[in-house]
């Protein structure tokens, strides 16, 4: 474990050094600003460049292998993924199952009330006094 | 398998080094016998570090996995 942790940060410390290798030319004054890279200049950004990408790979081997370790010896406990539950459609409410039966003893007292209506309408319109129309056009 | 791409990082890195510590009279932008430029102070002073750090990384590398190896045959003895 702690040779794994001393090669991450040996690692890391080449990343950083990559990096200053990529500016030093411009950071010590070697590369004139408006000329042409001199050949100094080109081996050190290159060189830097090669060193910065193989510290970035020995930085990420280095820690993945700790996790790996970690996780082999249960210190780390990788957390799962757990699918997003779907959404479960509640079932509509079931609609009242009912007889024809009682259906029609529900309606029966709704047609009855119509029947008595309808001839009920028939005797005011037999007992009115005068005829709306004719009574509009006496006034 | 990852940390042995670690250790080949580490022995690359102390090849790029290397290579830093040399490339300034390879390449023939230190002129011989004259003063040492800024460029190759700067080169020697981080190629140095980086061969040396990953040098000695490697070395404690290897000694404590042999360490580990050996425990191993004990507690197989045992």
């Amino acid at each position: 474990m702690i040779r794994k942790f001393a090669g991450a940060v040996v690692a890391a410390l080449a990343l950083m050094a990559g990096l200053w290798l990529m500016i030093a030319p411009f950071a010590l004054g070697t590369q004139p600003e408006t000329a042409d890279w001199t050949g100094a200049t080109t081996s050190e950004f290159f060189t830097g460049l090669g060193v910065t990408v193989v510290g970035v790979i020995g930085v990420a081997s280095f820690v993945a292998s700790i996790h790996e370790e970690l996780v082999t010896r249960g210190l780390v406990t990788v957390r799962q993924r757990r699918p997003e539950p779907q959404p479960v459609p509640e079932p509509a409410p079931a609609a009242p199952q009912t007889s024809s039966a009682e259906l029609a003893a529900l309606l029966a007292p709704l047609v009855e009330a119509l029947r008595e209506d309808l001839n009920s309408t028939g005797e005011h319109r037999q007992n009115g006094a005068t005829p709306l129309i004719g009574a509009e056009d006496n006034r | 398998m990852k940390a042995k791409v670690g250790v080949t990082a580490l022995a690359l890195l102390f090849v790029a080094g290397l290579w830093l510590i040399a490339a300034p009279f390879v390449t023939g932008h230190q002129p011989r016998g004259a003063a040492y430029t800024d460029a190759t102070v700067n080169d020697l002073w981080v190629g140095g570090l980086l061969s040396g750090g990953s040098f000695v990384t490697l070395v404690a590398y290897a000694a404590d996995a042999l360490r580990e190896i050996t425990g191993r045959g004990k507690h197989a003895a045992d």
